[in-house]
């Protein structure tokens, strides 16, 4: 009954910018863009800590959904990274990846969620630069597009990060 | 009805004006070419010229989806009561549902908390139908035009105004002291049960329903099913837009720490409707689902509660993508 | 609309009477004005109720997996479309359906036509010389067959099918539609608010009955997506976040399969602009991998597949 309401409801309780952390959630491949992560960190890089990464075989494993959950979830950013084309330690799931993300980041802007909320990125295990510098810019870039507002569920928009 | 009164079309915004200052008032809207029931802030938005809504004033009472409670640890808390509203425009087809829908959440032995509460806060201020739509068959299964059944207050529309008919104590006190009311004459009254009369008189589309429950009783196993369903695609839209229909399930949203129950509109028209945790299912195809929606409506629950639960709207038939058309089923029931 | 239902009846009546198909489908007239209804025969004796008309819209390609007879059907451009990605995907077997294809002008969207009158009840139609005669209480219309089509059909490429057994009537050459991701790049062109507010309008109507993906002839999965429980992936209630989330997959799920036979609209009670999703995609498989759905018999699957040289503009 209450269809026109809905939408209104939107538009409410978005938390207080200067306290609010950007949260992104980045999904790795363990051959590749894991092991660059771990990289940066032994070489003791430093970039921004907003990023929670999930592990995965490879990038040709995430669900589209996966990352439909985790903005709806509350994350104000994803990242899936994988392997360089023809690196791919399965031979070809990256392939089949980057066709379903081309896809998938295709049609969630065409509905309107931000352009700068979902990033995908090749960094090999020898790219620990690399990745410092994929997750700057990614944090930089949903920071400034502020806490989620599409996708969320509106209970969760409220919460202060 | 002992009390009558009348007020002037174009006064009738004013009416809805008042209603609104007092509680909420959910009317008959046109939105995106679609008429559906929606809160109103002004008299004016209210559409009364409509055939029937495409959503249903059941909504009201038993919304496509609802939150039971949510819960935070140990706590649960269910959602706050609001306070009293008018459905405004129902018509007497949809009025008569709620009736039906009382056997099933509204009974001696068990009480829908959810349902009810929201039944008992609600006035329904009904409107007649003047002019019926080709598919509406009311009359065949225990309705009429300007039935008063489930109904607190009746208007009629008279032309260049409405007759209004008080028919509850309800809807007496939603009248109470109401200044833009004036009293029906008797002409009025004449011309009220003309217009009733001639409205039952256009109804044309006939269905016998006499002995239905019977003829059903003999046809579980009846090759008549066979054939029935093969066009229907089992896409649910009947069962969404009926004002009777009123099965549902019940879902947990959430995690440990954190949630809540929600209850949504479910359809018998789905696979997993019936499907058992074994994989086993007891109506494994469109056959036996097309089956139990004519049973249910027409034999069990007439069984169950007395009544057939279908109050001939009309909806069903006017929005199947495949035109499955009921009267059409209804017939073929009676000629076996 | 040529009528083509002679013909469509002789087929018919010779694959029936040959035994070389169990059951015909095709469509026989409604109950109701401009509606035509699905129609299921199994002796040559009943193929008299076979029509063949602008109003014949139901795409019978959905009923073809959920049976195991051998089954002519009728098919429009975009029905056969649907068969040939059913039978790519082996829901449906080459050899068990026999392909009555008949070239299609174009189907009356019923939805255009009642807006036209201002929603007033259409008691009686007929379809005559490319125009529409109506009638009802106090009132009489006729409006001109071409302008009222469904959007799809303004749009369709294909429209005599491209694999059939039979072709009944003469093939209407494929056309060049100018500019036929028109709304898609509309919208595409707007900014992420605007985009946001538009899909947010359009699905909140959304009741999820459902109705669209049991329409679909290739929606034919034993579990939905939405269904799965133990997780679930997303919200069954009307919350925007849910509803608009499970159109968005539908869409996805259907990417580089999708036909625009436009049956989801108009199975969909409320309206909903369902289409703005698929010709989405459809656009984005054209572009990128130079893809149609539906064409060919041995073409595979854009998403099961893919070319080193991808396009990956957006990836880092």
């Amino acid at each position: 009954m209450a269809a026109r309401e809905q939408v209104a409801v939107q538009e409410e309780q978005v938390p207080a910018r200067a306290e609010w952390e950007p949260r992104v959630i980045a999904f790795l491949c363990n051959w590749c863009s894991y092991a660059g992560a771990d990289l940066a960190g032994v070489s003791r890089i430093q970039y921004p800590p907003n990023i929670r990464i999930i592990r995965v075989p490879c990038s040709g494993r995430v669900n589209p959904l996966f990352i439909i959950k985790s903005l709806q979830q509350g994350a104000d950013g994803v990242l899936v990274s994988g392997c360089h084309p023809g690196d791919c330690h399965y031979i070809s799931g990256n392939y089949y990846a980057r066709r379903r993300f081309a896809l998938l980041k295709s049609v969630l802007e065409y509905v309107g969620v931000e352009p700068g909320r979902v990033h995908f990125s090749w960094v090999s295990a020898a790219e620990g630069v690399k990745f410092s510098q994929v997750v700057t810019d990614v944090v930089e870039s949903v920071r400034a597009l502020g806490p989620a507002r599409t996708l969320v569920r509106a209970e969760l928009r409220s919460r202060k990060a | 009805m002992m009390d009558a009164r009348a007020i002037d079309k174009g006064r009738i915004v004013g009416l809805l004006d008042e209603l609104i200052e007092r509680c909420e008032v959910f009317a008959p809207v046109m939105s995106d070419d679609v008429v559906l029931f929606d809160k109103i802030a002004w008299g004016s938005e209210a559409r009364l010229d409509f055939g029937n809504s495409k959503r249903l004033p059941k909504e009201a009472f038993f919304p496509p989806s609802e939150v039971m409670f949510i819960y935070e640890g140990a706590q649960a808390e269910a959602p706050p009561s609001k306070g009293d509203r008018v459905l405004f425009g129902i018509r007497p087809c949809d009025a008569r549902s709620f009736l039906l829908l009382d056997k099933v959440f509204n009974t001696p032995d068990y009480q829908d908390a959810y349902y009810v509460e929201k039944r008992e806060r609600t006035c329904v201020v009904g409107i007649g139908c003047n002019r019926p739509l080709s598919t509406c068959f009311c009359t065949s299964v225990g309705g009429g035009p300007f039935n008063e059944e489930g109904i607190d207050v009746l208007l009629s529309d008279l032309g260049d105004r409405y007759l209004v008919q008080v028919i509850s104590e309800r809807g007496r006190r939603l009248l109470e002291g109401n200044g833009l009311l004036g009293e029906a004459t008797e002409s009025d009254l004449r011309e009220g049960n003309r217009i009733a009369a001639e409205a039952r008189e256009r109804v044309t589309s006939m269905v016998e329903t006499e002995g239905l429950r019977d003829r059903l009783m003999g046809m579980y196993d009846d090759p008549f099913w066979d054939a029935l369903h093969q066009k229907c695609l089992g896409c649910g839209v009947c069962t969404y837009l009926c004002p009777t229909c009123h099965c549902f399930d019940v879902l947990d949203e959430g995690g440990e720490q954190r949630g809540r129950r929600v209850r949504i509109w479910d359809t018998c028209q789905s696979a997993l409707f019936t499907l058992h945790a074994s994989g086993h299912n007891p109506r494994p195809s469109g056959r036996e689902r097309m089956r139990q929606r004519i049973m249910h409506k027409f034999r069990y629950f007439v069984d169950n509660c007395g009544e057939i639960a279908c109050v001939g709207c009309g909806r069903c038939i006017r929005n199947c993508p495949v035109n499955m058309d009921l009267r059409e089923v209804l017939s073929g029931i009676m000629e076996r | 609309m040529k009528d083509l239902s002679q013909q469509i009846k002789e087929v018919a009546r010779s694959l029936l009477q040959d035994g070389k198909v169990d059951l015909v489908i095709g469509y026989e007239n409604g109950s109701l004005p401009l509606r035509a209804s699905p129609c299921f025969i199994r002796s040559a004796g009943e193929v008299e109720r076979l029509i063949w008309n602008a109003c014949c819209e139901t795409n019978l390609a959905t009923y073809l997996p959920d049976t195991n007879d051998r089954v002519g059907v009728v098919a429009k451009g975009c029905d056969a479309r649907a068969i040939v990605v059913e039978i790519a995907e082996r829901q449906v077997a080459r050899e068990r359906v026999v392909i009555i294809g008949v070239p299609c002008e174009g189907i009356i969207d019923r939805r255009k036509v009642a807006s036209r009158l201002g929603w007033k009840e259409i008691l009686q139609a007929n379809l005559e010389d490319g125009r529409i005669l109506l009638a009802g209480d106090g009132f009489e219309e006729t409006l001109p067959l071409e302008d009222s089509l469904y959007e799809a059909c303004l749009t369709c490429e294909q429209r005599t099918p491209p694999v059939y057994d039979y072709l009944v009537g003469e093939p209407i050459p494929a056309v060049d539609v100018i500019d036929p991701f028109r709304e898609v790049t509309t919208l595409e062109s707007q900014g992420a608010d605007q985009k946001w507010a538009y899909f947010s309008q359009e699905f909140s109507k959304c009741i999820r009955c459902y109705a669209c993906r049991e329409a679909c002839p290739l929606c034919y999965c034993p579990e939905c997506f939405i269904d799965q429980t133990q997780p679930s992936w997303f919200g069954k209630t009307n919350d925007l976040s849910d509803t608009l989330i499970f159109h968005v997959v539908r869409a996805l799920h259907l990417a580089g399969r999708c036909v625009d036979c436009g049956t989801c609209s108009r199975a969909c009670p409320m309206g909903i602009d369902l289409r703005a999703l698929n010709r989405k995609m459809i656009k984005d498989v054209w572009e990128r991998y130079g893809y149609r759905a539906g064409l060919d018999l041995a073409a595979i699957p854009p998403l099961s597949t893919f070319k080193l040289d991808d396009p990956q503009e957006f990836i880092k």
